[in-house]
């Protein structure tokens, strides 16, 4: 039986190739309605809940374009292990609704897929962990390379950044990222 | 299930049919496995994204994002996080005035602030308090050595503690930093200085600066070095002529974009201790309230005004003589403090045969001269040309970044000489920078014939650059026998260099701050240049010991006084100055018992011996060690802030929470009046902005010295984003593409199996 064998192993590495992939996604589809629910008791709590007991990081903020149905949630920190589960919020910039720019960055095949649909005009509403939201508008759109972003984290206004990688199709890691800039346009 | 199908595939009797229901068995597993681990990740996440027609970005053009120096800030304006207002009250006692700037800085944004604030006072201006007002609570400053009370104000600053700290840049620049005002609060700093009135030409006058000229700041190509004697030829090389040029650069804005900001009010109270003839404000309107005939009460007429350019009050008494001796002292401790004022009489200009002379003009026609100052500069300097006599002999240099010097040497002042310096003058631009060094270089290089002529420069800026201890140095090398006059042109001049490079160059200096004034002040300045002065100048006190600043008496000019200042033991006996005019010998005696009560002379001593250690260290007399010793000294005693000491305020609670960053505002600055914002910083728009984020960590005060102002930055600080691409469908795709493979190829095998 070696063509068996043979015939086992090709599927084999064929069947965890598209699995490692698959996986991706359904960690990231998963880990979202998980994440969902430690958020809405963060904000009915008002404490940082973990997602499930072993998780490095919280969920910190939800990312709704309406226009597009999207409804994501962001998690503190922007490692690779919080980005498997959902947005983050990059070390270091501002909160939401407050003066400076808030940058959340997430995988352009999962979470921020949408930002390939979103356009300047659209309406981003931040859903901070205390609850409030917070709208920003999208006006401006750029690719830039990941360590001359031009993001001046010196500004007097509230300003929002949603970064992804670029191009969206590519099937490669590559340098330039794609960013979306908004500015806060109301709160309630 | 598994032993089940095993027992079907061993108890199978057809191997060719065993075989194919295994790879169906392996197929089917396959497919519950893809769809156990990924279905729900196809159907709810991924689904569009298979479709290779999806819409595209949201870009107009690639192309054009992918330039990637896109502003996101090119259409943020300037929003004043923190708003200032100033109010400037000022009482003149005879010859002193004691002002009170009060600087309200009230923080409109919802973070916690520090506020920096570069602001201008006279250069012979005494800073001596310093009160921080938050809430209810005043806080009183403490007089400290400058790294002393850096160390204080930094500490507090780290600790969320409310803390005001006023340093000196310059004699006539100070820095106010303010750290930890909250949101939304309003946060007092007053400062009060004292300062002598200024008497000349008939007149007594009081000049208030407003705003910080931009300075042009050389840059450092050229190495200076300093050669000390006892260094045995080793010596350090310094690059920078502006090692401070951060500290003196607030942001400026540009009038065409932005409203002026810096509100400030104005209110002068006159007691002249004489009855007051015409008081006169050159540059604001005013309103002049007269409680008698010896008091005035000066206030601005539009209540507030935009901090853009000086404010120039001068006053004359009632009656035709303007008095020629003013004499006054203050008793501190057991110690009393004199003030002199004495006009030498004017000898009429008919009795002395006018000296021939040498005359050198320079004027400057940097970026920063452009608008209005030079037209004044040039009128000025029309004015000059047409004032020389027929022995005189002059020549030109106009200077940028650039010099021209208009002829090889001095040349007769014939109508021909005359017409094509006038000619010259009339078609100057402004542009470029301000290099004052090599200009003055030229000025005074003497060819050293005639020695019999008198040789003056009379030099037109406004003293807009940053490295006026360069300028000082090459006069004290290179004086010889010339004299130098500064004319001090524009709204806002730099003070502080027409007075200390007049005194360094035994000349006079005279300020111009609208074309109307130069008529009037260039006449003055003619009345001196050609009329004799009073020379060999010394003073004596009959029965007390003083220690008299200026230590060594200056040449008096026509209409000029001589202004002395003196520690002395006791109040008695008598001041005798003797002198020549022209060929005569002068003397005028001063009975000390007469002197009039005033108010603050003892500081005014002090800055004044200040003010000779500095000059003292730039002409080489005294050791830096020494001429610093002395400062620091006489600063801490009369609790003055200066190069070495500086005022610190903290409030004792802290307030602001732990973790709260700290955001550092630098206070912009209005352009002054008058001068053409392009000429000056080239493109507009090219301004940094103006606030930079930071957190209020231990280690801060590396981050403040990193994030302070420069000119133009070299790019700004920016956020690296992170990595955001799986491999997710790199890894879907070539796990599909084996599969396929693989079935391609078990297809093929059971073809060739059936055949």
């Amino acid at each position: 039986m070696p063509r068996f064998v043979i015939a086992l192993a090709v599927a084999l590495v064929g069947l965890v190739l598209f699995g490692h992939g698959a996986l991706i996604h359904a960690k990231a589809v998963v880990a979202q309605v998980l994440l969902d629910r430690a958020f809405s008791q963060t904000i009915a709590t008002g404490q940082p809940i973990k997602p499930w007991s072993w998780a490095d990081t919280v969920p910190v903020a939800r990312i709704e374009v309406k226009r597009l149905g999207i409804s994501t949630i962001a998690l503190a920190g922007s490692s690779g292990q919080a980005l498997a589960f959902g947005a983050g919020h990059v070390e270091g910039t501002a909160e939401p609704g407050e003066t400076g720019i808030a940058v959340y960055s997430a995988h352009r095949d999962t979470h921020f897929r949408f930002l390939k649909d979103a356009r300047i005009g659209d309406e981003i509403d931040i859903i901070r962990r205390d609850g409030k939201t917070f709208r920003y508008r999208a006006d401006a759109a750029l690719v830039v390379r990941f360590d001359e972003s031009g993001i001046d984290p010196a500004t007097d206004r509230a300003e929002l950044v949603l970064s992804t990688c670029w191009p969206f199709d590519a099937l490669t890691q590559g340098p330039e990222r794609y960013v979306l800039h908004a500015t806060l346009i109301g709160d309630r | 299930m598994s032993d089940t199908i095993d027992y079907d595939i061993r108890s199978s009797r057809h191997p060719v049919r065993s075989w194919i229901v295994t790879m169906l068995l392996f197929l089917l597993l396959q497919a519950a496995a893809v769809a156990l681990v990924g279905f729900t990740a196809l159907f709810l996440s991924i689904t569009p994204g298979w479709s290779a027609e999806g819409p595209l970005a949201p870009l107009t053009k690639p192309g054009d994002a992918r330039s990637g120096a896109l502003l996101f800030k090119s259409d943020a304006g300037y929003v004043e996080a923190p708003r200032l207002g100033i109010d400037v009250d000022i009482v003149v006692s005879g010859p002193t005035a004691r002002a009170r700037v009060t600087q309200l800085f009230k923080n409109t944004s919802s973070q916690w602030l520090e506020a920096v604030y570069v602001y201008p006072l006279p250069p012979d201006s005494a800073v001596d308090t310093l009160k921080m007002i938050v809430g209810d609570r005043i806080v009183v400053g403490d007089i400290k050595p400058r790294q002393e009370a850096k160390v204080i104000y930094e500490q507090a600053k780290r600790d969320g503690k409310t803390a005001a700290l006023t340093e000196q840049e310059r004699p006539n620049i100070f820095t106010n930093s303010l750290a930890n005002i909250g949101p939304g609060e309003t946060v007092l700093v007053q400062i009060e200085y004292q300062q002598p009135v200024a008497q000349v030409a008939g007149e007594f006058s009081l000049r208030v600066p407003l705003v910080v000229a931009p300075r042009y700041n050389p840059k450092p190509i050229v190495q200076s070095v300093d050669l000390r004697p006892d260094s045995n030829g080793w010596g350090a090389a310094s690059n920078d002529p502006v090692p401070d040029r951060d500290r003196i650069s607030p942001e400026v804005l540009d009038p065409a974009k932005n409203d002026p900001v810096n509100p400030t009010r104005i209110t002068v109270r006159l007691q002249a201790g004489f009855a007051l003839g015409e008081v006169k404000s050159h540059h604001h309107q005013v309103t002049i309230d007269s409680p008698d005939a010896r008091t005035r009460v000066v206030t601005l007429a539009e209540g507030v005004v935009p901090a853009d350019r000086d404010f120039e009050l001068t006053w004359k008494p009632a009656s035709e003589k303007m008095p020629s001796v003013g004499l006054f002292h203050e008793q501190v401790g057991d110690a009393d403090y004199l003030l002199a004022f004495v006009t030498p009489p004017a000898v009429a200009a008919t009795t002395q045969r006018p000296q021939p002379r040498d005359v050198i003009f320079v004027i400057d026609n940097s970026g920063s001269m452009g608008g209005t100052s030079i037209r004044q500069a040039k009128a000025s300097l029309l004015y000059a040309l047409g004032r020389l006599q027929p022995g005189d002999r002059f020549n030109v240099i106009r200077f940028d970044d650039t010099m021209t010097v208009l002829f090889p040497s001095s040349v007769p002042a014939d109508a021909e000489h005359v017409g094509s310096a006038t000619s010259f003058v009339s078609s100057l631009d402004a542009r470029g920078g301000t290099e004052m060094v090599p200009a003055m270089r030229a000025a005074l290089t003497d060819d050293g014939s005639d020695s019999d002529r008198v040789r003056q420069v009379v030099f037109l800026t406004d003293g807009a650059i940053g490295n006026e201890q360069q300028l000082f140095e090459t006069i004290t090398a290179m004086r010889g026998r010339s004299r130098i006059f500064m004319v001090g042109i524009g709204s806002a001049p730099n003070t502080y260099l027409m007075s200390r490079a007049a005194e360094l160059g035994r000349g006079a200096f005279t300020h111009i701050g609208s074309v109307e004034q130069v008529e009037e002040r260039m006449r003055d300045l003619f009345a001196k240049l050609e009329n004799p002065v009073v020379t060999g100048l010394t003073a004596t006190f009959s029965e007390a010991s003083a220690d008299l600043t200026p230590a060594v008496l200056p040449d008096v000019y026509r209409n000029e006084p001589l202004v002395l200042a003196a520690k002395i033991d006791r109040l008695a006996g008598s001041l005798q100055l003797k002198g020549r005019i022209g060929d005569q010998p002068w003397t005028i005696t001063l009975p000390l018992s007469s002197a009039a009560e005033g108010k603050g002379l003892s500081k005014l001593w002090a800055r004044r011996k200040i003010g000779d250690a500095e000059v003292a260290r730039t002409m080489r007399q005294m050791t830096p060690e020494e001429a610093d010793g002395a400062i620091l000294k006489l600063a801490l005693e009369h609790q003055l802030v200066t190069r070495l000491t500086s005022l610190v305020a903290v409030d004792k609670t802290p307030r602001r929470p732990d973790g709260e960053p700290l955001k550092l505002a630098e206070l912009p600055i209005n352009l002054p009046a008058g001068w053409d914002f392009e000429k000056v910083f080239g493109e507009r728009g090219r301004m940094p902005a103006m606030q930079k984020d930071r957190r209020a960590e231990g280690d801060s005060d590396v981050q403040l010295a990193a994030l302070k102002r420069p000119v133009v930055p070299a790019g700004p600080a920016t956020i690296t984003l992170p990595k955001t691409a799986t491999d997710a469908e790199l890894s879907m795709l070539l796990g599909l593409g084996v599969l396929m493979l693989e079935l391609i190829w078990l297809v093929a095998i059971r073809r060739r199996a059936a055949n």
